[in-house]
């Protein structure tokens, strides 16, 4: 008896393997793929950025010196500032709308498909034609789209993106209009998900409708809000072509962004070390962020 | 079923591999041709017969299909005296987003543009190739004026040749001049002497016509450049290098601080800007003037193209003034040269051909025949696309090339030589050339781009502390990066 049983046993055993061995080949590919360009790169850069080049050519070792010349560089306070300043505004103006737009999407019972493509239609543009658009938009003086719509109504030009501090809260509206539609969607399919059961119960012992979104839906959509946030925190921490095209990081730095800070270093500079070093700096910040988000809303779940 | 499934990773695998192996490939067989040539580089002689690919960046771009013309011309006549070279247009427009991956993949062109900020750093790079032993050899390397080639070397090794030198002067949209009626009888723009009757100028053309004076850059580093040339006039001066080679940032002087005031009161004293000066590039500039939105605009000889083919401005409607002079008549002109550059990976042969193009274009320091025919070709090119053709800045200074050179332009004029005089009077005079900032001129003009970015948004601006601020970061970063 025993003996029959443990023959089963390797043969379940055996065959376990076998099919792990298919399936390790089936990932074999990507993970092939993933060392190529995810973790040389990302290996590469870390060794990189403790290097002095000439041009992409690394030198020689100079261990933190290129951390230490960010920490110096006069634009490098504006830029960590500017960065956490747009997480707060994207955070107050863009994480709610979204949220707002789907319970309202759901909600709505005539010309559904319309709302919901008319939400969704800033998202098909290209991105770099939407700032650039915005960009007329927000034109100061009496050529800017908006200030040609004020003067209609008798309102003296605004001059919108040259106030300092101004920039960042209209950027940021910019990227919500052009965002806010397909997360909307995603909050809508989650909403839609819900059993409807939970409502009916609801309505029956007299929940009004702001009661139902507190206690049902709410309730329902906070895991997904839960990532849809830090995806948005994790997004915007690399907020790059907005402020490039709209202001190039001015007025005198009101806006310049952390990645943007990376891309002059590239891009302008030619001194990649630096750039990779950034680089590694945005890393351990947005890890740190996650990490720490993730550890305070695990407690709040349970 | 599994046998099907292995199966299938094994030939995504191979094909996986295998596409990596053949993105290799080339690479290394790159290689292999670089060290062969040089190899027979240094055997010498029967190199000439050799087959040689000159990839032109300098190529014009499809849509200057008149310039391309002229470019097919030339190298009918470079086929003729050089039947071994193959020419390959290669358009390329350098930009700093594209510039280092071609680079570093070996894919840059044997020759091409850049812009007169780069030299220094693809110098830095070790992007570009040495030529100093190549134009040693013919003869060339006395043959560049000597204010530009400092801007091509590094350690006395050269390493481009100027396409064309420029010295700073002020544009005239000479059509807002006359509606505004600041013309002579002679239908020659009033243009303004200091940078107070600059002021008052623009003001009277924005109450005149309602468009721009002035316009005046704040996006990006170009806004730096130009304000150093006011500061000049204003008598200050921006870097200094003390005996010991180190460089001292002087940006919160009283001189610059009051260029600085200047500019300030041209957008709120004046208000003679265009709407948004911290959206205006070099680029955006030319349209401003080109398209009659501004009536004045700091520019280069080089560049008289610009306004009137790329923006529509007609040829007899343009003006190149000197620049106004400061208040106590100080008055310079920020020049410099654009430059060709070699791709460092292209091999002797394959530059002499490139330079050997250049002599049939008229822009190398020979006065050949061939030569004056292809200065001959360009100013037709250039009558026919309505570019002023005018006096070149000498970027090359043998007296044989000069001469070929005034011939050709007096020959081909096409404007009326009273729009452009002033400017050249003005640039013969000693000490009115003035070579940009020493140290680290981009870390300089970003700083100064900040604080123009910050008086012209704010009316209350700070300009004292501003510049302090500046002077600070700037003399922060020449420590860093230079004076080590």
């Amino acid at each position: 008896m025993d003996e029959t049983r443990e023959k089963k046993m390797t043969i379940k055993r055996t065959s376990k393997y076998k099919s792990d061995i298919a399936g390790w080949l089936i990932i074999l590919p990507s993970i092939i793929l993933f060392a190529f360009f995810v973790w040389e790169p990302l290996i590469e850069s870390i060794r990189l950025s403790l290097y002095s080049a000439k041009g992409m050519q690394t030198i020689e070792f100079v261990g933190f010196d290129n951390y230490a010349k960010i920490f110096n560089h006069p634009d490098f306070a504006a830029a960590l500032r500017n960065t956490f300043i747009y997480i707060v505004w994207s955070l107050v103006i863009g994480f709610f709308v979204p949220i707002f737009l789907g319970v309202l999407l759901t909600e709505t019972v005539h010309l559904k498909g319309f709302f919901r493509f008319g939400i969704y239609f800033p998202n098909i543009m290209p991105g770099i034609a939407t700032v650039m658009m915005w960009g007329y938009f927000f034109r100061p003086g009496p050529t800017g789209v908006l200030n040609i719509l004020l003067e209609k109504i008798g309102i003296e030009p605004q001059v919108w993106l040259t106030n300092p501090s101004w920039t960042i809260p209209l950027i940021i509206l910019t990227m919500t209009w052009k965002g806010a539609g397909s997360t909307a969607l995603i909050y809508m399919a989650n909403i839609s998900g819900i059993n409807p059961e939970l409502y009916e119960a609801a309505t029956i012992d007299g929940a009004s409708i702001l009661k139902r979104v507190r206690h049902i839906t709410m309730p329902s959509i906070f895991s997904l809000g839960k990532t849809l946030l830090i995806l948005q925190v994790i997004a915007v921490f690399q907020i790059l072509y907005e402020p490039l095209i709209m202001t190039n990081g001015g007025p005198n730095n009101a806006s310049i962004s952390i990645m943007q800070l990376v891309y002059n270093y590239a891009f302008r500079d030619f001194n990649y070390p630096m750039a990779a070093a950034l680089s590694v700096m945005i890393c351990l910040v947005l890890v740190v962020l996650s990490g720490t988000y993730f550890k305070i809303t695990k407690e709040k779940e349970y | 079923m599994k046998k099907i499934c292995i199966l299938m990773c094994f030939v995504l695998m191979i094909s996986l591999l295998s596409g990596c192996g053949k993105k290799e490939e080339p690479a290394t067989n790159d290689g292999a041709v670089t060290e062969e040539n040089t190899n027979t580089e240094a055997e010498g002689t029967d190199a000439a017969a050799e087959k040689v690919t000159l990839k032109l960046g300098i190529w014009p771009e499809d849509t200057l299909t008149d310039d391309i013309k002229l470019h097919e011309g030339y190298v009918k006549t470079f086929n003729a005296a050089h039947p071994n070279v193959e020419v390959v247009p290669a358009y390329y427009k350098y930009a700093t987003d594209t510039f280092v991956s071609l680079a570093e993949s070996g894919n840059l062109p044997t020759i091409f543009e850049s812009w007169y900020t780069e030299p220094q750093k693809l110098i830095n790079g070790g992007f570009v190739a040495d030529i100093t032993d190549i134009l040693e050899e013919r003869g060339w390397l006395d043959a560049i004026n000597p204010s530009i080639s400092d801007l091509l070397s590094k350690d006395g090794r050269i390493y481009g040749i100027p396409r064309d030198g420029y010295a700073l002067g002020l544009m005239l949209n000479v059509e807002l001049f006359e509606e505004a009626g600041l013309v002579d009888d002679n239908g020659v723009p009033k243009y303004p002497k200091t940078w107070t009757e600059l002021a008052e100028t623009a003001k009277a053309i924005k109450d005149a016509t309602g468009q721009a004076g002035i316009c005046l850059l704040a996006k990006d580093n170009a806004g730096g450049w130009h304000f150093s040339n006011i500061a000049w006039a204003f008598g200050a001066t921006l870097t200094e290098q003390g005996t010991d080679g180190k460089f001292t940032a002087n940006v919160d002087s009283k001189e610059a601080i009051a260029a600085m005031e200047y500019v300030k009161s041209l957008k709120w004293e004046y208000d003679v800007l265009t709407p948004d000066p911290t959206n205006e590039d070099w680029g955006t500039g030319f349209v401003n003037l080109g398209t009659g939105t501004a009536a004045m605009y700091i520019a280069a000889n080089d560049a008289v193209n610009q306004p009137t083919q790329v923006n529509g401005l007609p040829v007899d409607k343009l003006s190149l003034v000197p620049l106004p002079a400061g208040p106590d008549g100080q008055q310079y002109s920020l020049s410099g040269g654009t430059p060709y550059m070699f791709s460092k990976d292209a091999t002797k042969e394959e530059i002499e051909a490139a330079l050997d193009y250049l002599e049939i274009m008229g822009k190398a320091p020979v006065a050949t025949e061939d030569a004056i025919a292809g200065m001959k070709a360009d100013n037709q090119n250039k009558i026919n696309n309505g570019v002023p053709v005018i006096p070149r800045f000498p970027c090359w200074i043998n007296e044989d090339l000069l001469a070929a050179e005034k011939a050709v332009t007096d020959e081909f004029n096409n404007v009326d030589m009273k729009l452009y005089n002033d400017y050249y009077e003005a640039i013969k005079k000693e000490g009115n050339l003035r070579l940009e900032e020493v140290g680290s001129a981009q870390d300089l003009y970003a700083e100064l781009t900040k604080v123009l970015q910050a008086v012209i948004t704010d009316k209350n601006a700070n300009v004292p502390a501003l510049m302090k601020q500046a002077d600070e970061n700037y003399q922060k970063l020449l420590d860093t990066n230079v004076n080590k």
